[in-house]
């Protein structure tokens, strides 16, 4: 009767299988994980996930080994609900919001998420990217409305920790397909210049460095200074900087930075900090599309669930995690995307090469929410 | 596609009759209401604003109730069959009605009706008829996949219960279009009765279905059919019918099956006859897109994967051409393979061929293929072999040509025996894949000579596709030499045969179509291809050398190599136009296949050999697009791999896709980043230099204040404002303003008039010309009226037309989307098509399925959605059908027909408490809905379902239990049941006492600290603390003092499992004759009967005799004092005892003396004969009086009367008196006065 499962090896896309798995009512196989490293097994980071993957869903079956090589996850259904989650400072925050962010409108009560750990730090994408960035994409999608939220109550810089972020999310029955296949010009530029438990000037020197960079294309550019103080400044310094580039049909471009984690690396000058991450977001710019990179894989999943219809994308050079995150979806959904490179025209100077993803929904519908 | 070319039908004016009355009427100015509102406008001056607002509330109410909530069109531009299920109660006329239909509708009898049959009706509607038995189970199934259901009804008996139930299993799986047709009518000798009985039926029907539902009449039979007139009428109607798309139809994908093969290998069905079976299944997807790998339940069999899915040209397709009116004799075609009857069958890899010595041949003897395509097909004298070998390949321009010679001897490997073949389709798939499953070793073995032998398997693929080929030519050839018998069979099939021909030859069916098309498409871009493939492999080396080994041997490189070779073999069979582009082609395999050497060479390891151009694609994949060598397919190919191009995914390795070459698992092949940092950032490698002017220009357009396009740019959107509005005049100045637009036309024109001259005659340029000029004033107008629609009908624009615009427009972009991208790759994207005829492969179903085959019952493939096939609790709401006898039981199993399903399971109803509480329920309510846990599939909410006792059998009484809906999904019940625990005090202080007997332990009581406790007669109470002795005994306060004989009592809730019964109802696997007696898990009731078992009563509720004791009862005292304040009347006076009569009370008795005596006794009786007397003389008195008194009232009544005459004379008198008194004083005074 269950449907039959998939096998994988490694514990790399871990995140997309098991949330992949979760929508899709497919149980999961991850073998070999980290089977020939000196410390085998999942980390800390992962069985956190696997947590919060377990308080989120009801009736959810997951196996571990004795050495964590092996997993076997049979998704449940999702609950959601008011989930509280310390989530392990070896990732941020941002890790276990991405797959929440997938999550979240599939629920059968609307979620309510206080994260706890890491808010920032230079692995993952931050707290303050995903707000600024996934947000508005999901809104495209249908899903916004009142208590779609994301807000960062403390912050807390890596290696330490103690920052918290609330994340709200409705819930919806059906994703509407969208077409976004043009990303439009950019219109102003936004940012956070971001320290804690450090001078406060640490931050105007980032804003004032990332001017001299910006200003060259566009005079609308405002970036606040957040200096965070006492309790919400987490427990561990920092600083860092986040970039928004909005362009008049809707479409974010991001880019971030922060400073080394403590003890780990060279220190980084904010100035230097500031033209590096600009120059990020012109790289972002230049890759282009209506969708920013670390959302590709966001914005391909809510088209694949979306009604029976065509979805249309543009977006920039596909990720490898984005170019998985398809492999991964034509073995949950059986959805192939049509994938189209657009080479931009001969006068043109919008960036290199774009790419136009077509595909059909599967016309998911969330099953988990009640009928009343 | 054709619908846009069909030309309207020119309106007709009446000249006479009534419509052409009104019209003359109006246009000479007659009387409408707008007229009669200005001749007399107080009529319709507003009366009562009440009653206005009133009306006007009703009118909108009217308007939005016909509002639908918009969805989006997903129907496809050839849609599939309209299923047509017949159904009633046995013998009363379904096979004859269908049989009529379809002479009706092809002019050709069918004897048994066995399975699906599919007609083509018009030039754009085909039919589907399937007779639906008396079975339950079939009735459920039917419901579930009807477009339009024939509902039969024996008119000289009336409705029977089958009716009703399939009219309530319609109502549950979404309401099909129903359509009542009367049988029998000729029964009837009286015209009246005939009249009321349709009357009645007819009225039953409508509340039923709905007021002015469809009910047919057939009003008699001739000759065994039903009259050919009345059968006309009903189909015209079939084929006019409009379908209100279903919810659940259409968000499912599902198959009727209309053919069946078995594709176990027969030697092992004869080793292991119970060993499962392959088999494959035919017919027209319906309801939504099919995915290829997805689940799908068989209702009655279960649920299964589907191993394959192809689709084949369409047994019956609908006409072509759309010129004329009527379809011609070729055109109706006929298609019904379980009921014997498809003349040319295809498969995947075999073409079928059924030679039936039926009446079929008879009847369309006359007509002959016309076609001269056809006449030439027949007249093909040289078979495909021959023309093959005559025919030559270059394979290098400029170098020799190839003759198939050649290659055989290259082979060394030859063609299957034709005779074989057609027949026997299982012994030509082993042979083919004895072949590949060698060449898979072989190319493990020898790395060098892989190109080899690639072409070999290749070449014997095209040879033994096209020797197919020729089979279904021979067969044709064959059949030309015997044409008197199956010429008609030609006819009616060459078509497909012709296709069929056609593509085989063009494929060569070694390898699926999919593969080939696929190439052939990609020929222009395979050099980029190769060349970029490169580049990731070079650099894979690289880190090849520290990958560990072992790993998949899994080669997507060899594939492609394959796949290169292949493509050329094709070309070089087929079509010689195209050699210039196989010969680039070529020139990139070879590449290939040089590099491929190459590296081979330096692995050196057999294993490593098969190439892994996937491993590390994720660092290529941003440099490739860096590098700007991404084309298309190239990219296509780096997410989904080669495999993706063959239309096959996730197959096992072993499995060789058609034969060509290997299945690659990209996950497989990937240790190398197997167990990397899982992170969606995506850094930039080869950073761009942005400190670099060129750089930053290189991005200037993205933001506002770069260029902007030619549409958006503000200076240019003014121009062509003026451009557009160019041509006024200026009133003031009397200025002519010309737009320059005409101008520039002109000039172009001249242009490219210039250039036509070159090559065309003039006329033909002028018409072009007076063609462009056209299109440019139209596109003019076309804009203009764009702004003006934008401006002004914007304004009254409702939501409910933007939602309706946007479904159309989101419709629109489905349909234009994949519009022009080939089948093969399209069905990729987007999975297969409803309209489809796809076959389907699944592995593993039980051997009953095939043994215990029965056309009549139908198979039915409904698609499963994703979790669909999982498993858990569902909770429903649920009401007892109102026309079942008895109410349901917890826990008694149930027979549910959800979503595909029909199942057995074990429900627990229960009903919400005002505080969301789910309490347990013994039996359903009687009249009312109640909530219900079951544990069965996940099916999305919304979906009804109904509910049986049992589906064996039938019986008189009516069968649907309830109906219902699922409300939610869960992996856990909330069911809770009533729990009290009883204690006893054991010492009671003022309001506190000590209880005992509730609790066992002391932890129990700390559990419960707190709780709420009562006692039988209310005392109301908490639970303080556990004592320690005795153990589970506890304090408790109450609001008053208790007594011991007091019972206390806590009142809990105790959650309830839900039986984790899942028991699918597999009747289609029962033996032939015996479908309908599935019998599952009985219910207590049934056990208890069929065991003889009966419940011991509890004694206490035992009606025993009653037995009176006999009651005394005590003297009423009244105390003295109060005797004495007693009125002498309400004194008791007998109770009291008699006192002594004193002795000088007592008086003596007398003794009387003899003579005394005697005169006593005298004295009694003179008193007795006196008294006699005195009582006669009384009655004689009474008598005689009351004789006079009824004289009296005579008397009075005569002189009542006379009184009443004499009244009545003087009255007339004095009347007669008065009216002469008027009469006089009206004349004026009286002369005699």
């Amino acid at each position: 009767m269950a449907s039959h499962g998939l096998d994988y090896d490694g514990c790399n896309f871990f995140r997309q299988r098991l949330v992949l798995s979760t929508l899709s009512g497919k149980r999961v196989k991850i073998k070999n994980i980290r089977s020939r490293d000196d410390n085998p097994g999942l980390r800390d980071f992962e069985a956190s996930f696997i947590r919060l993957l377990d308080k989120v869903t009801n009736g959810s079956r997951i196996e571990i080994n004795q050495t964590g090589t092996v997993l076997f996850y049979q998704p449940g259904l999702l609950n959601g609900g008011s989930v509280e989650h310390d989530c392990n400072p070896q990732r941020s925050i941002g890790y276990y919001l991405e797959a929440l962010l997938m999550l979240a409108p599939f629920m059968k009560n609307s979620l309510k998420a206080t994260l706890k750990g890491v808010t920032n730090d230079p692995v993952d994408p931050t707290v303050d990217l995903l707000k600024s960035t996934a947000l508005p994409l999901m809104k495209k999608f249908g899903i916004d409305g009142e208590g779609f939220d994301l807000k960062v109550v403390k912050r807390g810089m890596a290696p330490g920790g103690g920052g918290e972020v609330l994340f709200t999310c409705p819930v919806r029955r059906t994703i509407r397909p969208v077409q976004l296949t043009d990303p439009g010009k950019i219109k102003r530029i936004r940012g956070v210049a971001y320290s804690v438990r450090v001078s406060p000037q640490m931050a105007n020197r980032i804003v004032e460095s990332t001017r001299a960079v910006l200003n060259q294309f566009i005079p609308d550019i405002y970036i606040f200074t957040d200096h965070m103080k006492g309790a919400n400044s987490g427990k561990s310094p920092g600083f860092g900087l986040t970039l928004v580039a909005e362009t008049l049909s809707g479409s974010f471009f991001s880019a971030e930075m922060s400073s080394t984690p403590q003890g780990q690396g060279d220190p980084i000058l904010p100035e230097d900090l500031g033209r590096n991450c600009a120059k990020l977001l012109l790289e972002e710019i230049h890759r282009g599309g209506c969708v920013d990179s670390p959302n590709q894989s966001l914005a391909l999943l809510l088209m694949t669930l979306g009604q029976q219809d065509v979805s249309k994308v543009l977006l920039g050079p596909l990720s490898p995690y984005t170019i998985e995150f398809l492999r991964h979806i034509r073995d949950f959904f059986q959805i192939m995307f049509k994938i189209e490179v657009q080479k931009p025209l001969e006068d043109e100077r919008k960036g290199g090469d774009k790419v136009l993803m077509t595909c059909v929904g599967v016309g998911y519908s969330n099953i988990n929410k009640t009928l009343k | 596609m054709d619908g846009k070319e069909r030309k309207q039908r020119k309106h007709q004016q009446k000249h006479s009759g009534p419509k052409a009355d009104k019209k003359k009427l109006r246009k000479q100015g007659g009387s409408t209401e707008e007229d009669g509102r200005k001749r007399n406008p107080k009529a319709f001056a507003v009366q009562s604003a009440v009653r206005m607002a009133k009306t006007f509330h009703r009118a909108q109410d009217i308007k939005a109730k016909k509002h639908h909530i918009p969805l989006v069109d997903r129907t496809p531009l050839e849609p599939p069959p309209v299923v047509v299920v017949v159904v009633g109660p046995p013998k009363v006329g379904k096979s004859t009605l269908i049989r009529c239909l379809i002479k009706n509708f092809t002019r050709q009898k069918l004897g048994d009706i066995c399975g699906p049959v599919t007609i083509v009706s018009g030039k754009k509607r085909r039919l589907t008829f399937m007779e639906c038995n008396n079975d339950i189970n079939t009735m459920i199934d039917l419901a579930k996949v009807a477009d339009l259901v024939l509902m039969l009804i024996d008119a000289s008996f009336g409705f029977e219960m089958e009716t009703f139930e399939f009219l309530n299993i319609c109502q549950v799986h979404g309401f099909p279009r129903i359509m009542g047709v009367l049988t029998h009518l000729d029964s009837f000798k009286n015209n009246k009765t005939l009249r009321k009985t349709k009357k009645n039926l007819k009225h039953r029907f409508w509340t039923e279905v709905y007021q002015g539902a469809k009910l047919f009449y057939l009003s008699g039979m001739v000759y065994g059919e039903y009259q050919i007139q009345e059968v006309k009428n009903l189909g015209r109607f079939i084929s006019v019918m409009k379908f209100r798309p279903l919810v659940w139809q259409t968000s499912h994908p599902y198959v009727l099956v209309d053919r069946m093969e078995d594709l176990t290998d027969p030697e092992r069905v004869r080793t292991e006859p119970k060993c499962d079976r392959t088999v494959s299944l035919y017919g027209y997807l319906r309801g939504t897109n099919l995915k290829n790998k997805g689940q799908v339940h068989v209702p009655g069999v279960g649920d299964f994967q589907v191993a394959d899915v192809n689709f084949l040209p369409d047994p019956c397709p609908l006409p072509d051409a759309q010129k004329k009116r009527a379809l011609n004799e070729k055109e109706r075609l006929l298609y019904a393979p379980m009921a014997g009857v498809g003349g040319v069958v295809y498969d995947k890899d075999a073409v079928y061929i059924d030679l039936p010595a039926n009446h079929v041949n008879q009847q369309q003897e006359e007509v002959r293929p016309t076609t001269e395509l056809v006449q030439s097909l027949i007249d093909t004298h040289a078979t495909l072999d021959v023309k093959m070998a005559a025919s030559k390949v270059t394979l290098f321009s400029g170098s020799a040509t190839l003759d198939p010679a050649d290659i055989d001897q290259q082979t060394g490997e030859k063609e299957g025996p034709r005779e074989k073949l057609v027949w026997d389709p299982n012994t030509q798939r082993e042979r083919r894949v004895v072949v590949f499953s060698e060449e898979g070793r072989e190319e493990e073995e020898e790395e060098e000579e892989e190109d080899d032998d690639d072409d070999d398997d290749d070449d014997v693929d095209d040879v033994s596709g096209s020797s197919d080929g020729e089979d279904s030519d021979q067969e044709e050839e064959e059949k030309d030499e015997d044409e008197d018998e199956d010429e008609d069979n030609l006819s009616t099939f060459l078509k497909e045969a012709r296709a069929k021909s056609e593509r085989t030859e063009k494929n060569g069916k070694g390898s699926p179509p999919p593969v080939k098309k696929q190439k052939l498409e990609e020929k222009g871009e395979v050099p980029v291809f190769a060349d970029s493939d490169d580049d990731l492999e070079r650099s894979q080396e690289e880190s090849e050398e520290k990958g560990d080994a072992g790993r998949a041997g899994d080669s997507g490189h060899c594939s492609e190599e394959d796949e290169e070779a292949s493509d050329d073999d094709d070309e070089d069979d087929n079509d010689e136009e195209s050699d210039d582009e196989s010969v680039e082609e070529e020139d990139g395999a070879a590449e290939a296949a040089a590099e491929e050497q190459m590296r081979s060479e330096s692995e050196g390891e057999e294993e490593q050999g098969a190439l892994r151009w996937k491993d590390c694609l994720q660092q290529k994949a941003s440099e490739a697009f860096l590098r700007q060598q991404a084309a298309a397919p190239n990219l296509r190919k780096l997410v989904y791999g080669s495999v993706a191009e063959a239309g096959d995914s996730g197959e096992d390795e072993e499995e060789e896709l058609g034969g060509l070459f290997r299945v690659s698992r990209p996950q497989k092949s990937k240790k190398f980043t197997a167990n990397s940092l899982d992170c969606s950032r995506f850094d930039p490698e080869t950073s761009h230099n942005w400190d670099g002017e060129e750089m930053l220009n290189s991005i200037r357009d993205c933001f506002v204040t770069g260029k902007w396009e030619e549409g958006q740019d503000a200076a240019t959107l003014l121009k062509e404002d003026e451009e557009l509005y160019g041509d006024f005049e200026d009133l003031e100045t009397g200025e002519v303003h010309k737009g320059q637009k005409e101008q520039q036309d002109d000039a172009e024109n001249s242009e490219e008039e210039e250039e036509d001259n070159d090559e065309a005659e003039e006329s033909l340029v002028k018409v072009d010309d007076d063609e462009l000029q056209k299109n440019k004033r139209m596109e003019k107008k076309r804009r203009l009226k764009e702004r003006f629609d934008a401006e002004y009908d914007d304004g009254d624009a409702t939501y409910f037309d933007d939602l309706k615009e946007e479904m159309q427009k989101q419709a629109e972009l489905n349909r234009a989307e994949f519009e022009d991208v080939d089948d093969e790759i399209r069905v990729q994207y987007e999975g297969f098509r409803p309209g489809m005829y796809v076959r389907l492969e699944i592995s593993s179903l039980p051997c009953e399925f095939v043994n215990n085959f029965d056309p009549h019952y139908p198979i039915i493939l409904g698609g499963l959605g994703s979790s669909e096939g999982n498993i858990g609790y569902l909770q429903v709401r649920l009401k007892k059908h109102r026309w079942y006898e008895r109410i349901l039981k917890t826990r008694d199993p149930l027979i549910m027909s959800l979503g595909w399903r029909r199942f057995q399971t074990i429900p627990l109803y229960h009903i919400e408490d005002h505080n969301g509480r789910h309490r347990l329920l013994k039996y359903t309510p009687e009249h009312m809905h109640c909530g219900a846990s079951i544990w069965g599939p996940i099916t999305p909410q919304g979906t009804g379902f109904l509910a049986l006792q049992s589906v064996a059998g039938t019986k008189a009484n009516f069968r649907i239990a309830a109906t219902g809906v699922i409300l939610d999904l869960d992996k856990s019940v909330t069911v809770v049941k009533k729990l009290k625990l009883i204690g006893h005090p054991y010492k009671i202080f003022k309001n506190t006492c000590f209880i005992k007997g509730m609790f066992n332990t002391v932890l129990e009581v700390a559990k419960f600290e707190g709780a709420s406790v009562r006692t039988v007669s209310g005392v109301r109470g908490q639970i303080k603390k556990a004592l320690s002795t005795p153990l589970g005994a506890y304090r408790a306060t109450f609001e008053d003092r208790l007594l011991m004989s007091d019972i206390v009592f806590l009142r809990s809730w105790f959650p309830v499992t839900v039986p984790q019964l899942y028991n699918p109802v597999t009747s289609l696997l029962l033996p032939v004759g015996a479908k309908d007696g599935w019998a599952g898990m009985r219910t207590l009731g049934q056990l208890k009967y069929d065991l003889g078992i009966r419940n011991k009563p509890n004694t206490d509720s035992l009606y025993k005799p009653v037995v009176r004791g006999q009651r005394h009862f005590n003297r009423l005292h009244i105390p003295k004092e109060l005797q004495k304040a007693l009125p002498f009347k309400s004194k008791p006076k007998q109770q009291q005892p008699k006192g002594k009569t004193p002795r000088d009370m007592q008086r003596p008795s007398v003794i009387r003396e003899p003579s005394e005596r005697k005169v006593a006794a005298l004295l009694q009786a003179l008193t007795t004969v006196h008294n006699h007397k005195k009582k006669k003389a009384h009655t004689m008195q009474h008598t005689k009086h009351k004789e006079f008194l009824q004289q009296k009232e005579k008397q009075e009544v005569a002189k009542l009367k006379r009184q009443k005459e004499a009244r009545k004379k003087l009255y007339r008198v004095m009347g007669q008196k008065d009216q002469k008194k008027q009469r006089s004083s009206l004349k004026g005074a009286p002369q005699d006065d």
